[in-house]
């Protein structure tokens, strides 16, 4: 009668590959936690406000001094002109304007009138031109269908 | 009958509408004015994003929250949670390619630390860790439990992505559809296709979500078949007095 017992059906211990694969999992999760702060330190915490536009960056010239910043403004039109290097044009805000001497290729979309942020710093402490490592595109939230057929009118307008 | 019907037409209607989506967005929509033909993407990268962020990653909250409510608490929800949430891995990953793909040509870089980026990085992070801590315990009812609660605590994260655009200056465009002031910000054929491809990809979600989850009931059903077995195989084994 005593091999009925229900303690005879009862494992007495965990097999060991359980605990194993528990503390692999564990340790799996304790991993993305270091990812997850990690990311937040990087992107988050670091960059919450991913640039400064060119009036933010002109009003807090002297704090700035010649630290590395991401500069944001739109491309003034007629403003581009290729360097040896890359290119130098002149980024606009809605009161100031930086002239930007930029080295590297500039990317594909990257034309007037467009806001662009550029990496970079002020040259001296003092001077209001930007020396740029990289270009990147601003693109906006608005798509418009190009009409090859449309031509301009006399007074500018896009018919 | 007509339930079975709409569950069997789902998987062949959702292919049809991505198949639509393509061909207008590849062969019929206009380039863009300022980006060409690197528009195309838009035609699945918000889609993504949108089935990623809110309808998968929604799906899964939901379900938790509705598993840690007593009344409505059943082995169905905790199901359809896991499942919809490893689609949301797929779809989140599948974003933030997508976007990476769209970004090199068009910021000039393949990745940038702006907060919606990022943001939705950890958001993927935070999937993969629901996944990792549901295999971290096999007692079916803690785990249902404790994976809930972090669904739940994660999801916060979602609103951050939504909204990361509007709090923070990022490089990340703001949005297009779901706009403060409710207006379009595509034109003509550009937004019926952005549209359709929105139907299209929520449509591919619950045809994954439905396979993902006959799946995980198949796994359950021979979990119990092997448990009966092994107690019936124990009995064998013990001696008759």
């Amino acid at each position: 009668m005593a091999s009925n017992e229900p303690d005879q059906l009862t494992p007495v211990a965990p097999p060991a590959t359980k605990s194993r694969a528990r503390r692999r999992n564990l340790l799996v999760i304790a991993a993305l936690g270091v990812c997850v702060v990690a990311l937040l330190a990087q992107g988050l915490l670091g960059s919450l406000n991913y640039f400064k536009t060119v009036d933010e960056a002109l009003a807090e010239r002297t704090t700035i001094g010649t630290k590395e910043i991401r500069l944001e403004g739109v491309v003034k039109p007629h403003s581009i002109s290729r360097t040896a290097s890359g290119a130098s044009f002149t980024l606009t805000g809605s009161q100031g304007q930086v002239f930007v001497i930029s080295h590297g290729t500039p990317p594909q979309l990257f034309q007037a009138n467009i806001p662009v942020v550029v990496v970079g710093h002020f040259k001296t402490v003092s001077s209001d031109a930007f020396s740029g490592t990289q270009i990147m595109v601003k693109h906006s939230s608005t798509y418009i269908a190009k009409h090859p057929k449309r031509v301009k009118a006399p007074n500018g307008s896009i018919r | 009958m007509m339930t079975e019907l709409s569950r069997r037409a789902l998987g062949p209607l959702s292919l049809l509408l991505l198949a639509l989506t393509f061909w207008l967005g590849y062969f019929v929509t206009p380039p863009d004015q300022v980006q060409g033909d690197l528009v195309r993407l838009l035609y699945i990268h918000p889609a993504m994003a949108w089935v990623a962020l809110y309808v998968s990653f929604g799906t899964a909250t939901v379900a938790s929250a509705m598993y840690l409510w007593p009344r409505t608490r059943s082995d169905a929800l905790d199901r359809i949670a896991h499942s919809a949430m490893e689609v949301s891995v797929f779809f989140i990953a599948l974003t933030l390619i997508t976007g990476s793909i769209w970004g090199r040509p068009t910021w000039g870089v393949w990745w940038a630390w702006d907060a919606r980026l990022t943001s939705t990085a950890i958001l993927g992070v935070f999937a993969l860790g629901y996944l990792a801590l549901r295999r971290a315990n096999d007692d079916r009812e803690v785990r249902a439990r404790r994976s809930a609660v972090f669904a739940i605590l994660t999801a916060i994260n979602v609103p951050i992505i939504h909204f990361s655009v509007i709090w923070w200056k990022t490089l990340h465009q703001g949005a297009s559809v779901f706009t403060s002031n409710r207006t379009l910000k595509v034109h003509g054929s550009m937004a019926f296709t952005l549209l359709l491809s929105f139907v299209a990809f929520t449509l591919t979600f619950f045809w994954f979500l439905r396979i993902r989850y006959r799946i995980e009931v198949a796994r359950d059903h021979q979990s119990h078949r092997k448990l009966v077995s092994s107690i019936e195989q124990r009995r064998n084994e013990v001696p008759a007095s």
